[in-house]
Parts: structure tokens; sequence; C-alpha cells
């Protein structure tokens, strides 16, 4: 009895790997891409948070530059290095939070007063520095900031509102990576406008170029990724 | 959309809602000034619980300063027996008493704390003070024994270990003060505690003022205006999606922050050779002069004051005075190092007892001191003159949160060495433990109402207030 009950339960497990194998697809036709089976299943991943529990944003949270993330960072959006005489990021890196890893064995990256400020003061270095070599520069392709402006602008009242917005669309993606748009566009259009037309007047036409310069450098979209 | 501020650190007070109050209250009256506006009206207030830690560079010689030792006891005959050679009519200069001072104050009557020779009119503070005898420093090397003394934590090898006291102390109690923590020309550490503890190390004065002044490069100044306006209006979806958590709204408030620290022009708070009443009377309490140069012990010591007094620090440590390194020479280069300290230490506290703290009382009575060198001198002279590393040292506290006009521990009659204590009581005990920084730093946390656990010791309860 024993053995016919073995035989047959061979015989069962025989039949249903036969019936696997007969489920399995056959060969692909031409042109078809083969069929990949998905490798996660649901318990293998922690699914994204809820936006609406984190202040309607997804992913984690926002991180503020390093010192040298944040050198590289001036480097290549306004074109030159914050480094004035014996003053300048290098002078202040210990401030702004760089590590020694003698005293201070990580880096801090806390966005607090004293980085605020010094940021500020970086900030003002480079941009006014790099629109007073802007203005005097004719070939537009050799600019920073001010690439897609005609090749020698004067006056920049005369600019048109389209020249503007490009102005603006082109330094926030050099500046955050992500275009200005919509109503902020509008916006930041009417700061430089407005910035224009006083640097005219107080004749220094290098000022609108700069404080728009410095605006999104200490934005906090700059310091962070 | 203007975003709400929620930054962790933030920690709003009754009295900022208060004027936040009165001054929506007022803009709503007055016909609506900016939002911005009204919270820059706002000033600093002084932080309710402040700490100075000075440093004695080099090495201090204790007998000259808070472990004198009578010197028609402790003779030169004596010498070869007791291992201590005071020296102090060795000093030739009539500035220095040559035996130990004991002040005596009217109400208050005499001092029970003996002083060397070098500190000078700083004794006649004696009514705020607590000073500890007879520490074990465990070392004789100076980058050992400061950061021992500075954080509490014996170092591995000379590494410090842990962080510094001041440190400790910001990353517990978070103060509402634009910088909370500086150390002066002094090593900071900070092992466990998020950025914010961290302190702004400067080396000189004009190090601080840069942080406080506006920047040096303008725009014009319609432009500026436009700037600063553009900068405070409501923040669009985009900008909130980036500052919705963390770093985005800490940087915001610092931003604010900084423009309030800006407006409030600070920095003329430290130009101090400034020719107007308020500079003239710093200048009287710290006996400066109007040079503009106050890389002094005298300057220093004005920069912490107002620092503390104008809400723009709670812990200060500070590198006040140096060259106490004197294996050779004579005892007046020594005695006329400490007294320049000392000096200045005596200006700083003369100027917090006169000044009164918004909430009460005077400044000292929110302020403790804690004085202290790496180690002290070799009890006895040596063949250049000088004096060499001592083990045993000694260290003054004062003001809030200690007892006063009082002395724990003592150092031997025999070498000055470190003595044993039951440190319950303060009582010599020859089974009783060795007094170490740690336990010092343990009772400077505790006088706060700090968590001294860090520090693996208790507290020298005699001591707290």
């Amino acid at each position: 009895m024993r053995r016919v009950l073995l035989t047959a339960a061979l015989l069962a497990l025989s039949a249903g790997c036969n019936k696997s194998s007969e489920e399995k697809p056959g060969p692909t036709l031409d042109g078809q891409l083969e069929p990949v089976a998905n490798p996660h299943q649901p318990g293998d991943f922690d699914p994204l948070p809820d936006p609406e529990e984190q202040g309607g944003s997804v992913g984690r949270a926002p991180r503020r530059l390093t010192v040298s993330q944040l050198d590289a960072a001036i480097l290549e959006a306004v074109g030159r290095r914050w480094v004035n005489g014996g003053d300048g990021i290098d002078a202040r890196a210990s401030s702004l939070g760089r590590a020694d890893f003698a005293l201070v064995s990580s880096e801090n990256t806390e966005p607090n007063l004293v980085f605020a400020k010094f940021l500020e003061d970086g900030a003002r270095f480079v941009c006014i520095a790099q629109a007073a070599d802007e203005v005097k520069q004719a070939d537009a392709s050799k600019r920073t900031l001010s690439r897609t402006l005609p090749g020698t602008w004067d006056d920049l009242r005369k600019l048109t509102d389209a020249q503007v917005r490009e102005f603006l669309v082109y330094n926030s993606l050099r500046f955050w990576g992500a275009p200005l748009e919509g109503e902020e566009l509008t916006k930041w259009a009417g700061f430089f406008t407005q910035a224009s037309a006083r640097a005219e007047t107080a004749k220094r036409r290098a000022d609108a170029l700069a404080v728009t310069c410095i605006a999104m450098l200490t934005d906090s979209r700059f310091i962070t990724y | 959309m203007k975003k709400n501020r929620l930054d962790e650190n933030h920690r709003p007070e009754r009295r900022t809602f208060l004027k936040a109050a009165a001054g929506f209250m007022g803009s709503t009256l007055l016909g609506g000034l900016p939002f911005r506006s009204f919270a820059q009206a706002a000033s600093l207030a002084p932080a309710d619980r402040c700490f100075v830690f000075v440093y004695f560079n080099g090495g201090w010689d204790q007998l000259l300063a808070f472990d004198p030792k009578d010197p028609d006891e402790f003779t030169a005959d004596r010498a070869a027996e007791t291992r201590i050679l005071p020296g102090y009519n060795l000093i030739n200069d009539a500035r220095f008493s040559a035996i130990p001072l004991r002040p005596e104050k009217s109400g208050v009557g005499r001092s029970n704390i003996d002083f060397g020779p070098a500190v000078g009119k700083l004794s006649e503070h004696f009514d705020l003070m607590t000073v500890v005898r007879g520490i074990n420093m465990n070392t004789l090397g100076h980058e050992v024994g400061y950061r021992y003394f500075l954080t509490g934590k014996m170092p591995i090898g000379s590494a410090a270990r842990g962080s510094s006291t001041a440190t400790e102390i910001v990353g517990q109690m978070k103060p509402r003060v634009p910088i909370s923590n500086i150390a002066f020309n002094v090593e900071s550490y900070n092992d466990r505690y998020p950025g914010y503890a961290n302190a702004l190390r400067v080396s000189r004065k004009d190090d601080l003022l840069l942080t406080l002044k506006p920047s040096s490069q303008m725009l014009d100044s319609e432009i500026e205006k436009q700037l600063v306006d553009f900068r405070g209006q409501p923040i669009t979806c985009e900008e909130a999606a980036y500052g919705a958590r963390g770093v985005g709204t800490t940087y915001q408030n610092s931003r604010d922050q900084m423009q309030q620290v800006m407006a409030q022009k600070l920095e003329e708070s430290f130009k101090f050779e400034l020719n107007t009443p308020e500079m003239a009377a710093v200048r009287a309490a710290y006996g400066l002069d109007q040079s503009g140069r106050y890389d002094t012990e005298a300057g220093r010591a004005a920069m912490v004051g107002t620092a503390l007094k104008r809400g723009i620090a709670q812990c200060l440590t500070i590198n006040l005075t140096g060259g106490l390194d004197t294996h050779f020479g004579t005892q007046l280069t020594h005695a006329n190092n400490q007294r320049r300290g000392f000096d200045a230490l005596a200006s700083l506290v003369a100027d917090l007892r006169a000044s009164g703290h918004p909430s009460g009382g005077t400044f000292m009575d929110h302020t403790t001191i804690m004085v202290f060198s790496e180690f002290s001198r070799t009890p006895l002279i040596n063949s250049a003159g000088g004096r060499d590393h001592h083990i045993s040292n000694s260290c003054m506290l004062m003001g809030a949160g200690v007892k006063h006009n009082y002395v724990f521990g003592k150092s031997g009659d025999i070498g000055m060495s470190p003595g044993t204590f039951d440190l319950r009581t303060g009582a010599l005990d020859p089974r009783g433990e060795n007094i170490f920084p740690e336990h010092i730093i343990a009772t400077v946390l505790a006088s706060a109402g700090l968590d001294y656990s860090i520090t693996r010791v208790n507290p020298l309860r005699p001591i707290l207030a």
C-alpha cells in the first residue's frame, strides 16, 4: 500500500513540473522584446512617503552645499572663484563649516547666521567683479552671466521683455539647474527691469547685472541640492 | 504664498510673542507697516545665563595666582624640606605685594581666599569667587593640559576628546543669540551637537567684526533697497518646495537674523576708538586708549564684556593672556604677564557688576566665569631663574551658580602636590580622591542645571550655590 501511495505522489509531482514547463512562453517573435519579470515584489522596498505628510514634498530633505561644493558651484555659475587677496572662501572655510579633521571632525552644513553673512559677502564680491568685467566684454560668447544679451549691451532698459525673460531663464538654469517660469519669472523680470532703470539713472550699469547675480546666488535653491 | 517658519532650532519665547503681537497690532492700527519692518524691530536680548572661560596660556605660576604660600613659613632655608619657594621677594617691584593678598570689603568682611601678588585688583571681587586648589592635571604637556580643561575629558594622546564645555553648554541650552559660542584665539571642539553649537573661532577682534559689519562691497543705494524689498516679498510655491523642510527654513531664518544684526550696527559696539560718550565709557572701564589697536588683554576683555552685554553671544572662551611658559628669566616677567590678564579680568568683572541685566540684577548675577591654565609651574625655582611644569593646579570660578568667597581643596605643603579629598565635603582625606578637571567641568555644568553625565563624575557639590 505504501509503495502505491509513494508512486502516486511521484506521478503527481512530475505532472506538476510538466505543467509549469508547459506555461513557459514560447520563443519571441522577430522584433519582440524579451519580457522581463518585475524583480521587485511588494514588501521589498519602502514606498515613498505620502507628500501630504511632508509639506507637499517627496523624497529626502534638501541639504546645504559643503564648502568645497559651494566653491565649485560659485565658479561654475558666476565664472570666478571667491578669492579676494587674503580673504575669500578659503580664508573663511572653517567658519563656513569645513572640517579640519583635527579639531572639527565633520563638515557643518547648517546654514547658520555666519554662513548667511559670509555667503552674502562672497556673492557681492564675485557678482560685482564679474558684472564689471562683463560690461566691458563685447563678445557674448566670452561672457558668463550676460551671454544671452546682445553683443555690446548698453542701456538695459532697451531690452525687450522676451530678452529679459531669456536672460533670467538662462541664469536661473546656471545657478539653480531649474528655469524660472510662470508667476515667479514675472516677479524676477520686474525686479531686473526696476534695477536696470535705476542703474542707468545712477550711471552704474553693471549693478543691474550684479544684483540679479547676488539675488540668485543667495537664494536657497543655490545652496541646496 | 508666505511659508510658515518651522525651524527646529528656533524656540519662540513669551517675550518674543508679545513683541510680535504688539508689533502686529501697531502695524494694523498705523496703516500696515511691512511685516519685515516689525520683525526687525525686535532687538537682541542677552542670554539669561552666560559663561566666560578664561584661559591663561602657557601654564601659570599658581603661587602668584590662586594658590599662594606664606613666605614667612615657606622660606628659602626650608626649601629643601618643603620643596616650595614662593619667591615673592624676588619680584622686586612695588606693584606686587611681598605677601599674599587677603582683601577686605565693607559689608562682606575679610576674604576667605588668599591670593598671589599677581592677582592684584581682581582679588577685590573675592566676594563672588570660589577657588579650587590641589587639582591633579595628570599631564605636563601644554596641549594635553588645556584640551583637558577645555573639555573635561583627558585627551587621547594629545588629541582632544569630546566637545568643548562651551559647545556642550550651547548644545544643551540652544540660546537665541546671534553667535551663541565664540572661541577667541583658542581651540573649540564639537563631537555630538548640530552646527548651531559650533563656536565661531576668531583670532582677533577684527574677525568678529567681519561677521557683524555689513559687506564692504555695496551696490547703488537705491538698488540695495530694491534687493531688500525683493527678498522680503512673499515667496513662490517653487521656492517653498525647496525650503519646506529643514535647511531652507533655517537659511531663511539665518538671513533674517543677519538682517537684524546688520540693522543694529553691532560692529559699532566694538569700535572702542570712536569719539562717543558710550565708547569713552568703555575705554575708561577697561583702561583703553583711543589708538584703535586693541589686541591686548584689556581690549579682549572689553570685547567679551560688549558681546555679553549687547546680547551677541552666550558663551565666550578666550585666550586672555600668554607668555607664561617661563622656564627662564625672572619672577617679575611671569608676574607681569599674569598681572595684565588679571587686571583685564578685573575690569570685565567690574563692568559686568555695574551693568544691569534685562532680567533683573547685574550681568555678574547671570554670568559664570571660569579661569584656568593648563597646569602650574614648579614650586621651586630652577637654575635658570624660571619655573618648569608642575602637575598640581588650581582654578577659579566666579559669578552665577557657584558659592562665593569659598575655597575648595588644598595643595600639599610639601612640593604642592595634588591632594586627596572627600569630594562630597571638600575635607582632606588620605583615602579620598583627587580633584580632576572633569570635576570642575561637571560643577560648571551642574551650576546651570545642565546634564553633566558626559564628564562621568559628580560635580563638587559644596561649590554649588
